[in-house]
């Protein structure tokens, strides 16, 4: 049988019915092409709404050398999963979570970001994400992040110092994400002077 | 030649040196290694869109031995500067800097809407052209070994014709308005000797569109000859 040729006409995200419909063959057959495939290489399992499983094939073998990018990353670690427009590879360093969060940030992306509030309860080293956070420029949108974050999940508490410097930071612009204001949260959006993008109903999504 | 691993090696000694953020795009070879297309390629392509940052990653490939080529011969005898490339030579491989076009193919939003990975090396990002992306820019060319590329792309990939076709209507007016006449022979090239399968209403419909825009181009008597160097 060849593999190769049936990953190529399966390129894509697959259910077991979907493959068998393509394939023309029963649900019981396509779990063991499945199983052949994933033995190859070619597939990938993801996780649907009710843990319906689904899978992303493709005729290449994913490039396992360096780190997970930012989305396979949050994917990882975030309740909210995104979908990747793009796969990325991270070489020379393992990504940290306080890399990470400020990447989220400066995709400009109201998912991602929001995905990445959950990076918040793994963050360690606090002096580590301001540094960084003001290199780039996105000090208090960090802040008010963490603030919201604080409202619908369980993080670490973040320091007096590295607050301190967050809240008197340089940022580029004040918008999180282009032309996105909320009216929620307004003690948050007044005391780091940014506007938060997301509504106290968006943040819900970690609670389902 | 390379592989994917020593190439990931110069990657990161360019990110390690460089002091700021420069991005580019891989293409040809070297995104193909990226794909697990190819094991090993001659030399490494790369695209810039700011003329600063091929100047960064040139300086920091010549302080680690590359040696910049001279009298490099352009594509076209009518435009010896359209598409040409800065070679750095190294004792392996070379490196091929374009700078927003590679060889008449205009790199522009909708070639970076395509790529398909990002490549973090700190300081230097890389990112990789579509397979769509890097079996046009072969076809520019006249190397047999660009057309084992490109027949092997066609068989690993699904490829889709419909950005193939309307990019090639777009190269008409920002780049070569021949573009789809080259692209024409080129996959007709492959479909006969490589024996790849490249659906006929494509190669048609690129006929079409040369036939339409060198229409255009003579009632505006902006018609010129161009004769590629052999």
């Amino acid at each position: 049988m060849d593999l190769y040729n049936t990953a190529k006409k399966l390129e894509g995200l697959q259910t077991v019915d979907s493959i068998a419909k393509n394939l023309g063959i029963d649900r019981r057959t396509a779990i063991n092409y499945v199983w052949m495939l994933r033995k190859e290489g070619f597939v990938e399992t993801v996780y649907g709404k009710r843990r319906i499983r689904m899978y992303k094939i493709s005729p290449l073998k994913p490039n396992k050398l360096g780190y997970p990018g930012l989305y396979e990353y949050l994917n990882q670690n975030s309740k909210i999963k995104i979908y990747a427009p793009y796969a990325e590879r991270i070489y020379g360093h393992k990504p940290t979570p306080e890399e990470m969060v400020v990447r989220a940030v400066k995709t400009g992306d109201l998912r991602t970001i929001l995905s990445s509030l959950a990076l918040f309860n793994k963050i360690k080293n606090w002096r580590r994400l301001s540094e960084i956070a003001r290199k780039e420029l996105v000090g208090r949108k960090i802040g008010a992040l963490y603030d919201t974050a604080k409202i619908i999940i369980r993080v670490r508490r973040m320091d007096k110092k590295t607050r301190k410097a967050l809240l008197n930071s340089r940022i580029k612009n004040k918008q999180i994400v282009k032309y996105a204001r909320t009216k929620d949260l307004q003690h948050i959006q007044k005391e780091w002077k940014v506007y938060l993008p997301f509504n106290k109903a968006d943040l819900e999504a970690y609670r389902e | 030649m390379i592989n994917l691993q020593e190439q990931i090696g110069l990657f990161k000694i360019i990110g390690s040196q460089l002091k700021n953020k420069v991005e580019c795009i891989a293409i040809g070879g070297s995104a193909m290694m990226f794909y697990g297309a190819k094991n090993a390629t001659k030399d490494v392509d790369m695209v810039f869109s700011k003329k600063e940052d091929l100047e960064d990653v040139k300086n920091i490939l010549y302080k680690s031995g590359f040696d910049e080529r001279n009298n490099i011969k352009g594509i076209f005898r009518e435009d010896e500067t359209a598409g040409k490339p800065t070679m750095m030579d190294g004792k392996d491989t070379r490196f091929d800097l374009f700078l927003n076009e590679v060889i008449g193919f205009q790199i522009h939003k909708d070639t970076i809407e395509r790529i398909k990975e990002v490549h973090d090396f700190g300081n230097f990002t890389v990112k990789t052209a579509s397979p769509e992306d890097i079996l046009m820019m072969k076809a520019c060319t006249e190397r047999e070994r660009d057309r084992d590329d490109a027949a092997e792309l066609v068989r690993k990939f699904n490829i889709d014709w419909n950005a193939v076709i309307n990019e090639s209507s777009k190269q008409t007016k920002i780049g070569i308005a021949a573009f789809p006449v080259l692209l024409y022979d080129f996959l007709t090239e492959l479909r006969e000797n490589f024996n790849v399968d490249i659906p006929k209403n494509i190669t048609k419909e690129l006929l079409l569109i040369a036939e339409k825009r060198l229409e255009e181009l003579k009632k505006q008597d902006k018609l010129i000859k161009v004769t590629k160097y052999k």
